[in-house]
């Protein structure tokens, strides 16, 4: 009798949180929070913390589950299983990393729980045709055929490439190069180097001796202060210099007036593009973080909100994948929309920005829709 | 001309690494130990430069003369406290003590500075001077050249001219005739790792302007202060100064004439190569350890 009745006890405490269950929807976050790329996952930890914040005040409730991959691929794949398998949430925004994006997607449609990828730039991402993976930012070749564009007009007729050896600086330059192809543009340099080296000045040296026009350039954070420096010091002048996002947009880099000015880049948002919401979360992100706000974190942002908005009408993980793939959406990253195209599967067909620093400030100067402000051509120190 | 460029910023990087090797061979030699938390002691001299620079706005090169005491008071301590009790243990003992201290201070620079990069820039961070053939000389990398020589200089007369100096040299050469002669090694053991200790924290503040500040960018140096020591020879001080530079030219070298991407693999031949035909390093003494 006893017996009994404590098993009812148990089977009623055990049937509760299920009862309780219709409550908040689960979803993932993978980020880099620790490790080699921690300075970036921060503004990524910082956006969606700032939409679950926004979504609550609508009255939108969700249980976010962060996991850190510490920018390794094989813990990232980790997280993503154990979020889905223990943790049973519906859907999983991330990671950032490209190399920690990649392996996550090649997973998802095994256990059906749709990933929604914010900042990643590598291209084979959404080209394998997976259905559960989505992504929100602009892939790598986009990166260079912006940047090309925008000096299009001003005719440059030789480019040298300067790029670090990982994931993200190889896959941009192929890109690039095919780019230039189309443009006529011949390659007279090209300079791959390893990351966190003293000492870049012999392989400047080399692209200044062969003159180009247009010199770009990939880089993470530290290491593009380094080279614009040594450029400087050994007297490296193109046209234009073109940083494909990471390195050369960061607000560090942008207080190092002296090196920095007039450097062009490519990004996935700025602060004054003329996007629903977009200046507004910007002076939102200021006053709360006390610092700017990197594309990362606009990424990670409006990935959050669509994510949660979107999962909490489905409630599965099956009805999200039909949802995030008919919904269209509009917000601080502009219109969104997961479609095929070009050999892409569920790519958001992002447009990207091209921005100059102009008296240590980013101002958006491509496309001219979008901008305020017009490109300065030809750099000068 | 690229040849004359690629030439002089090897010769003006492989300076600072010179500096780097120097204390970690004059260590080996005295003690008989590899240090592996040199690199780290190298971060800890970048970030002295750095609050020097920003808190007390103190020019980095001038930062030295505070600098320098701190860490030699600093090893001294690291010395007595912990380096001291592992001084006739097997050298796996002392290789994972030393690696455990560098840990301790890599990660406790971590949690501190956080693992955003510091940057330091001096109104001449950036400044070259630019002969007409075309040729440019960075004037931060000049000035951490001339320092490195001037510091390596005095290093040299200390320890051929002042008692302490030659004591440490018979130190290094029989732990135990020394002792039999009446010198004090435990106290040459501790005035080597300060030594050392400055030397490396010299060198990460000497390199602080033109490069960044981050808790683990001593790692990359280690590997380089190591690879100078034993291309040098493990003990030898000139061996160290003559590899640094070997070391830079060979980098600088490399880069301009195969690929930016393939210096170090360079670099290792070159490394490979010696330990082949003169594994004792190009400084050695025969029949060293």
């Amino acid at each position: 009798m006893k017996r009994k009745f404590l098993s009812i006890v148990a089977a009623i405490v055990m049937a509760f949180p299920l009862l309780a269950q219709a409550a908040p929807v689960k979803i993932g976050f993978i980020n880099s929070i620790t490790g080699k790329e921690a300075q970036i996952g921060e503004n990524l930890t910082n956006g969606a913390a700032m939409a679950i914040e926004d979504l609550k005040a609508k009255g939108i409730q969700v249980e976010l589950v962060k996991e850190d991959d510490g920018g390794d691929p094989k813990n990232a794949l980790a997280a993503y299983e154990k979020l889905v398998t223990r943790d049973g949430v519906i859907g999983v925004v991330g990671p950032y990393t490209s190399g920690c994006a990649n392996v996550v997607a090649s997973r998802a449609d095994q256990y059906n729980v749709p990933l929604l990828v914010p900042a990643a730039a590598k291209e084979e991402i959404t080209m394998k045709g997976y259905k559960n993976v989505f992504r929100l930012n602009a892939p790598a070749n986009v990166y260079s055929m912006v940047l090309m564009d925008a000096v299009k007009t001003f005719k440059p007729k030789t480019i040298a490439y300067v790029y670090a050896a990982t994931d993200f600086g190889v896959s941009t330059v192929k890109t690039a190069q095919e780019n230039a192809l189309k443009m006529g543009l011949k390659e007279v340099a090209n300079e791959k180097y390893q990351q966190g080296q003293p000492d870049y000045r012999p392989s400047l040296s080399k692209v200044k001796a062969a003159n180009p026009d247009l010199v770009f350039l990939v880089s993470y954070d530290a290491d593009a202060i380094l080279l614009m420096r040594q450029a400087k010091e050994i007297g490296l002048t193109p046209k234009a210099f073109l940083g494909a996002g990471a390195g050369y947009t960061t607000a560090q880099f942008a207080q190092q007036t002296e090196i920095s000015n007039l450097v062009v880049s490519a990004t996935q948002w700025t602060d004054d593009v003329n996007w629903t919401g977009a200046a507004d979360f910007a002076i939102r992100y200021k006053a709360k973080y006390a610092k700017e706000p990197s594309y990362h974190a606009a990424c990670a942002y409006e990935a959050m909100r669509i994510m949660v908005e979107t999962a909490v009408k489905s409630g599965t993980a099956a009805k999200l994948q039909v949802a995030l793939k008919a919904g269209s959406w509009s917000g601080i990253m502009g219109p969104v929309k997961f479609a095929n195209y070009g050999g892409f599967t569920n790519q958001n067909n992002h447009p990207m920005l091209v921005q100059q620093i102009q008296n240590g400030k980013y101002e958006t100067v491509y496309p001219v829709q979008f901008s305020k402000k017009k490109l300065v051509y030809p750099f000068k120190r | 001309m690229l040849f004359l460029q690629s030439l002089l910023s090897g010769i003006l990087t492989g300076g600072v690494y010179a500096l780097a090797g120097i204390g970690m061979s004059l260590v080996f030699g005295v003690m008989n130990i590899s240090n592996f938390a040199h690199g780290d002691l190298m971060m800890l001299g970048m970030y002295l430069a750095y609050f020097a620079f920003t808190l007390l706005k103190i020019d980095p090169y001038l930062a030295l003369l505070l600098i320098m005491p701190i860490t030699f008071l600093f090893g001294f301590m690291l010395e007595k406290v912990f380096i001291n009790r592992v001084i006739n243990h097997p050298h796996q003992n002392q290789i994972l003590l030393t690696i455990g201290l560098g840990l301790i201070m890599s990660n406790t620079a971590l949690l501190a500075f956080t693992s955003d990069p510091k940057i330091l820039t001096t109104t001449y961070s950036s400044s070259a001077f630019n002969s007409a053939s075309g040729i440019s000389v960075s004037v931060p990398l000049l000035l951490s050249f001339l320092i490195t020589c001037a510091i390596t200089a005095i290093l040299y007369l200390f320890l051929s001219r002042t008692r302490t100096g030659m004591a440490l040299r018979a130190t290094s050469q029989n732990r135990e005739a020394a002792q039999l002669m009446g010198i004090n090694v435990a106290k040459m053991s501790a005035i080597a790792f300060g030594i050392g200790t400055a030397l490396a924290a010299t060198a990460g503040a000497l390199i602080a302007p033109t490069y960044y500040i981050h808790p683990l960018a001593g790692h990359s140096f280690l590997l380089k202060a190591f690879t100078i020591c034993v291309l040098g020879g493990l003990g030898s001080v000139v061996g160290a100064g003559v590899g640094g530079v070997i070391i830079g030219v060979v980098e600088s070298m490399a880069s301009t004439y195969i690929s930016s991407d393939w210096k170090d693999v360079v670099v290792f031949m070159l490394f490979l190569a010696v330990l082949l035909f003169r594994p004792q390093g190009l400084f050695g003494k025969k029949g060293g350890q």
